[in-house]
């Protein structure tokens, strides 16, 4: 068992590597000077040609492409990820300032989605094609084919401007900044990030449990003689977990690439926001950044996702 | 005194429903089996046989139903239980479900469930119907695996299905199956999915339980070998029908209707010479929803006549205990 975490945290070090590499060498084919990259702009454009040759000597910007990769990747571990471009800014502060709020808005987003999700299809599930099937049915094939921004419009016209029940955006109120006040802030956005992957889990939740409660070992435990609820719920759900984690593992992405659009509809200050400003500002050395870090925040969770998955099945464990 | 009755099914009728198709798997059968004894139910597949092992303890797929007859179960004391009128979830039930009648299956390797440790698949069972703490469950699932045969059993109480042979699996189900020393035990086809030398050592042991614990057995299989090993009565089924009851001796010695000739011709015996060929029955089991004006086996007899497939035969009672449903023993039946 502890072998298998170590084994499966271990894979995540060449995973990211490969990524880094990737980013770097996009890095290098970034059109104009290095140096710009490597200095806060306005210092960049008051040196002289020679200031800048005698900077680019000292920084390694004249070594070969390994050595620079390794000292780039070095810089990252320290947290000196560069300057962007566009605003001239530190790209190391601006993740500290934004990652923490992006994460925080997705891990509400990924609760929201798969509590609410698994639970429709479970209750789906017991009873198929009665009416609590079909209502699920129906609101699921909506929140996977309207996309978010929609429903970020709609909510906030209902329930911020019509109701005037939650704020329309921000993070939060000035001088308010504990978690639980919070709160109010993040509801909307994480409802909107979480509606797809809620529709999606709640659609493999329902054929997983069917799937499940078609088999011979459910046959067995009813065989048995112990309730219902216990089939269902112990020889059932049990196993019927396990494809719906796999589900989530590969959505995983798609819900940190949706913040990018919700962040930007709730006017809130995370890590999306800041990748739009950037792509459209052309801020190429924020946009790898931020790809990195998002390539890197995804692999961690999915491999959380799958400890969980081999927690659930012995033979995931065992056959490592 | 004659001996006691411990399951009387009559007249049972169950449907699945595919859409708005219905398919009548079990059409009016009836059987009895006496405590202690073995009965044989034997069939094509698709004979309904599953369905009617089902039927007793309510198992069928929620598209199946019993439409009507009686399944009636008879304990060591008091009154007598109407299963096929319980509640098919109900207290009654399930307190009979594993308590008094255990079953078992075909297929080990997909009867248990992959991410609980055989143990607690065991206890699980032991603790729905007796009070009792896990640590003495433990205890009684070891003693009891230890005797079916499985090496090491306290510490393999701890091991998953997946790291068990196919045969062992088995005799982890019968040891959930008779961990709390039911009075019936239902195999359905216990053996199919096993090599052959190991279905030779599930059969005995299911012998030994029996000796052992007095169990009385209802076999489900398609192998005639079997039946003549273990049973002592024998129910031949066809279509959702038994076509042929008796006694293991009367319907083997003197196999009356055609189709239990031709399906003991069909199994190769031992020492058999090659000269000899086997039988194979011509034709294909019909659809099960098919509807039969005449005998349902007729097409394929080959002692039918024309009033065969025109009228149903009725079932007729050769000699005492054997029952047979064919025109050939009915008076102005099949002309040759």
């Amino acid at each position: 068992m502890l072998k298998y975490f170590a084994k499966r945290f271990l894979s995540l070090i060449p995973k990211i590597l490969i990524i880094s590499v990737i980013v770097f060498l996009a890095l290098q084919l970034l059109p104009g000077d290095a140096l710009s990259r490597s200095v806060p702009p306005r210092v960049y454009q008051q040196m002289t040609e020679s200031q800048r040759d005698a900077l680019r000597e000292s920084l390694g910007l004249n070594d070969p492409l390994t050595v620079q990769y390794f000292r780039w990747l070095g810089n990252m571990f320290k947290g000196d990820f560069g300057y962007s471009q566009s605003t001239g800014s530190n790209i190391g502060e601006m993740l500290a300032a934004r990652l923490p709020s992006t994460i925080e808005l997705t891990v509400i987003a990924l609760v929201i989605a798969s509590v609410f999700g698994i639970l429709f299809g479970f209750l789906a599930s017991l009873k198929p094609n009665s009416w609590v099937d079909y209502t699920n049915t129906t609101m699921s094939i909506v929140g996977i084919s309207v996309p978010e921004f929609f429903f970020g419009i709609l909510f906030i016209l209902l329930f911020s401007v019509k109701l005037g029940w939650l704020p329309s955006g921000g993070r939060m109120a000035a001088g308010h900044p504990g978690f639980w006040e919070r709160i109010p802030y993040m509801i909307l956005p994480a409802v909107c990030l979480a509606i797809s992957l809620m529709a999606t889990l709640s659609r493999y939740t329902r054929s997983a449990m069917l799937d499940v409660l078609g088999k011979d070992y459910v046959k067995t435990a009813r065989s048995k003689g112990i309730s219902e609820t216990a089939v269902h719920l112990k020889h059932g759900f049990r196993n019927a977990l396990s494809p719906v984690m796999v589900i989530m593992v590969m959505r995983l992405p798609m819900l940190v690439s949706g913040t990018v659009v919700i962040e930007s509809v709730f006017n809130y200050p995370g890590m999306g926001s800041m990748i739009l400003d950037a792509v459209s500002a052309g801020d190429m050395p924020v946009v790898m950044v931020t790809t990195m870090v998002i390539a890197v925040v995804t692999l961690v969770a999915s491999c959380i996702v799958d400890l969980f998955t081999a927690l659930l099945d012995p033979r995931i464990r065992f056959s490592s | 005194m004659e001996q006691q009755m411990i399951l009387r099914v009559k007249d049972l009728q169950t449907a699945y429903y595919v859409g708005k198709r219905r398919v009548n798997a079990v059409n009016g059968v009836s059987f009895e089996l006496k405590r202690g004894e073995t009965l044989g139910i034997v069939g094509e597949s698709g004979c309904g046989k599953s369905a009617t092992a089902h039927s007793i303890l309510q198992l069928l797929p929620k598209n199946g139903r019993i439409e009507g007859g009686k399944v009636e179960y008879f304990p060591k004391e008091g009154e007598p239980v109407c299963l096929s009128e319980c509640k098919r979830t109900g207290r009654k039930m399930r307190e009979m479900r594993g308590g008094e009648i255990s079953m078992i299956f075909q297929d080990p390797l997909s009867s248990l469930n992959p991410v609980y440790t055989i143990g607690d698949q065991i206890i699980e069972m032991l603790r729905a119907h007796e009070k009792i703490s896990k640590k003495q469950a433990a205890v009684r699932a070891a003693q009891l695996l230890d005797k079916l045969g499985i090496p090491d059993a306290e510490k393999r109480l701890r091991d998953y299905p997946h790291q068990f042979s196919g045969g062992m699996k088995q005799r982890v189900m019968i040891a959930i199956a008779m961990i709390c020393n039911p009075s019936l035990l239902i195999a359905d086809e216990p053996t199919t999915a096993l090599d052959v030398t190991i279905q030779a050592q599930i059969l005995e042991l299911m012998q030994q339980i029996q000796q052992e614990y007095g169990t009385s057995i209802m076999l489900i299989t398609h192998n005639m070998g079997i039946v003549a090993e273990i049973c002592d009565s024998v129910a031949v089924m066809y279509m959702g029908r038994v076509v042929e009851y008796g006694s293991l001796k009367q319907v083997f010695t003197n196999p009356k209707h055609p189709y239990t000739v031709a399906l003991m011709q069909s199994v190769p015996v031992l020492g058999m010479g090659k000269d000899k060929r086997l039988v194979s029955i011509e034709g294909a089991t019909p659809d099960g929803s098919t509807v039969f004006k005449g005998c349902p086996f007729a097409d394929r007899c080959t002692k039918a006549g024309p009033h065969c497939f025109d009228h149903p035969p009725v079932e007729t009672e050769p000699e005492p205990g054997h029952r047979v449903s064919c025109h050939l023993y009915t008076e102005g039946g099949a002309a040759e």
